[in-house]
């Protein structure tokens, strides 16, 4: 909802005062919420500048976007023709690193066994680049034995709430249930930064990524068993997760996100669930 | 290429029922605003990839309130507590500018396009149910704004 949430803050911020423009990732959103100026751009969610490690293409994206400051002289959705060099990039990747063969009866000593073969390729990218994104759930990296511990006995059934204790000095940084999706994210980010830390490479499609992720690794068979518990439970809030979890085509027994019982006002139940999510009911 | 006919058609159908729930705001009740020329104009970044620092409290799912961003934050210093699952983090993992292009804007900065770079950016939890909550975080980034000179800002979704 990105787009249209950014038309609208466009909005906003102009009747306060503050001129806008825009990038458009989703024309249709653009189209029904009319911001004050948009370029709309054909690249893949997630990448409104088009492609990373490509200053002359981004210049050109950003220079198009600030352009309309000038030239839009009432609300202009224009579009921006040139394609991300990477053409989306689906399919033109391919994980080097041969993992261990997952122990099906194994799922925790496979995942460490993988962070353990992944963890020099994801401290030279680190370096390398200068940061890493690990860290959403407020882990540190030298906690990734305990996010492990947590996702793994919540896979197992043993609940949300064995939270492990926060190397922070402090409370961990989202609230349970909500907690085990930034867990998840977090080795996620540490598996995708390890494997794409070759310099000349580009990056694989988020697509290609996750494909690789939920057929051939063992993070792939645990958000799978959380999620298939997740199914499996009669509280109808946590289909929720599952959504924040599993990219849509990649669920099996069809869309991630679950709906409303029959009957509920689909708000209603929006509003529901978030609160429990966050912790803030029961 | 993404357009809504190369998306998971669960995913398709998501955005264009968002569409209609977003756009019964009145956009004629919107000002014009025409800004300085860009060579005399200061520029800020708002990002709705959820970026924030390591050690702000991090976006709840569905929050409407805003993190400030400095300009000249390390990168490592950043984090994402965006809840959708259905975008594209490879690229913004290498490589930051692919959402936040805080170095492009001071490339152009130093080649005269634009008058200058805000020394704070601006970061929104864009997976939001109802966008209209932002109306009132919105009217306090346009007066932190202000208070940063800014006389423009260039809003990015993920």
């Amino acid at each position: 909802m990105c787009t249209a949430a950014v038309g609208v803050l466009s909005h906003f911020l102009q009747r306060h005062g503050i001129a806008t423009t825009s990038i458009s990732l989703i024309r249709e959103q653009s189209e029904a919420v009319h911001p004050p100026r948009a370029l709309w751009v054909p690249f893949p969610l997630g990448r409104p500048l088009g492609v990373a490690d490509n200053p002359e293409f981004q210049t050109d994206v950003l220079r198009s976007a600030l352009g309309l400051l000038e030239s839009a002289t009432k609300p202009t959705i224009v579009d921006y023709t040139r394609e991300a060099p990477d053409g989306g990039g689906d399919g033109l990747w391919a994980c080097a690193i041969e993992l261990p063969t997952p122990e099906v009866s194994e799922l925790e000593a496979s995942l460490r066994a993988e962070i353990d073969l992944l963890m020099p390729r994801y401290l030279e990218a680190r370096r390398r680049r200068g940061r890493s994104t690990f860290g959403m759930s407020g882990a540190k990296l030298e906690q990734i034995d305990q996010l492990v511990s947590y996702a793994v006995a919540v896979a197992e059934g043993g609940g949300f709430d064995q939270i492990p204790a926060s190397a922070t000095g402090r409370d961990w940084t989202h609230p349970t249930p909500m907690l085990i999706r930034f867990v998840v994210e977090d080795l996620r980010a540490f598996y995708q930064e390890s494997v794409t830390s070759d310099a000349d490479a580009g990056p694989p499609s988020q697509h290609d990524m996750h494909a690789w992720i939920f057929r051939e690794t063992a993070l792939g068979r645990l958000i799978m068993q959380i999620a298939q518990l997740i199914t499996d439970d009669d509280d109808p809030r946590l289909l929720f997760i599952r959504g924040l979890l599993i990219p849509e085509g990649f669920w099996e027994g069809g869309p991630t996100f679950g709906g409303p019982p029959p009957g509920e006002d689909p708000r209603e139940f929006l509003i529901r669930s978030r609160r429990y999510l966050q912790g803030q009911e029961a | 290429m993404v357009r809504l006919s190369d998306l998971h058609p669960e995913e398709a159908a998501g955005m264009l029922a968002a569409a209609p729930r977003f756009g019964d705001i009145d956009h004629e009740a919107t000002p014009w605003i025409d800004p300085p020329p860009l060579a005399e104009s200061t520029i800020c970044l708002v990002t709705s990839a959820a970026l924030h620092r390591r050690d702000d409290v991090p976006f709840r799912f569905g929050d409407s309130g805003y993190r400030l961003i400095p300009d000249d934050i390390n990168p490592d210093d950043l984090v994402q507590s965006q809840v959708s699952v259905n975008f594209d983090r490879t690229h913004y993992q290498r490589d930051m500018n692919v959402v936040l292009p805080i170095d492009r804007l001071h490339e152009l900065h130093e080649a005269g396009e634009i008058g200058g770079v805000s020394a704070m950016h601006f970061s929104v939890q864009g997976a939001s149910p109802n966008a209209k909550t932002f109306e009132a975080s919105a009217a306090d980034m346009a007066n932190r704004m202000r208070e940063l000179g800014v006389d423009a800002a260039m809003l990015a979704p993920v």
